[in-house]
């Protein structure tokens, strides 16, 4: 994945042929992190913490709902996700690397947490794991890619 | 020339500040950033500039806080405020809570 132009309004990046296979599907394991992963607090002594645990969930499912729609919709868009004879082409608005750096970092978090919350690698990647693995590595090179090409920017 | 006024203290009535409910519109809250292993540096001084608007080398300091010493408090704020920032840290994934600063 690389940067190939950047105005103040769009940023469009090159994938290959394996980029753009694999990205639709790390994209499409959204969302990934439990919705229980996220507590308000973890002493829990907050003025009505059950009330504003639970408005934090619902804005939280309210966010992962709607970034669902828009991935859905990145993903349909041929004038966005454009197919090219070397593999494809992405343009996105620098808010929107903003966002897609939020739906990677989902994924690689939710794959860490299925994969036992490791501190570094798990320690052995097998049949079961490997794709958790996987989801969470590919996860955080796109991450990555975008971040750079954003710093790049400001 | 005025003279200094001095505090009037009427015995037997202590006031201390555990007495003072603590307003939610009171600097109360602490917002906390905690360490994982996945979130990626950079992507978490990112974070924190984007959120509190702050600039790379504050964002730096706070990011490197929560990699060396576990945690970092980021700001305190009423409750209202703590908690909009911790559903804007959580939205990008980062292991943050709020927390009474006692």
């Amino acid at each position: 994945m690389k940067l190939v132009k950047a105005t103040k309004s769009q940023l469009v990046f090159e994938l290959g042929q394996r980029e753009k296979r694999s990205l639709p599907q790390i994209l499409k394991l959204y969302p990934c992190v439990p919705a229980a992963h996220h507590v308000l607090s973890k002493s829990g002594r907050l003025p009505d913490r059950e009330g504003n645990q639970q408005l934090l969930d619902e804005a939280l499912a309210e966010q992962r709902a709607e970034n669902k729609k828009q991935v859905q919709a990145l993903l349909a868009d041929s004038r966005r996700f454009q197919h090219t004879e070397t593999g494809a082409r992405l343009s996105l608005s620098p808010a929107e690397v903003e966002w897609l750096m939020q739906v990677l970092n989902d994924v690689r978090v939710g794959s860490w947490v299925i994969l036992g919350c490791p501190d570094e690698k798990p320690a052995e990647v097998n049949a079961s794991n490997a794709s958790h693995f996987l989801a969470m590595e590919m996860a955080g090179y796109y991450q990555m890619q975008l971040l750079q090409a954003l710093e790049g920017e400001t | 020339m005025a003279e200094t006024a001095t505090p009037r203290i009427q015995p037997g009535t202590v006031q201390t500040t555990e007495d003072k409910p603590k307003s939610t519109f009171e600097p109360g809250y602490m917002v906390i950033c905690w360490n994982d292993p996945v979130n990626f540096m950079d992507y978490v001084t990112h974070v924190f500039q984007v959120v509190f608007g702050w600039s790379r080398k504050k964002a730096e300091f706070h990011m490197l806080q929560v990699h060396e010493k576990g945690k970092s408090v980021l700001t305190r704020e009423s409750l209202e405020k703590a908690e909009h920032y911790v559903h804007q840290l959580q939205k990008y994934t980062l292991h943050a809570t709020m927390e009474r600063d006692e």
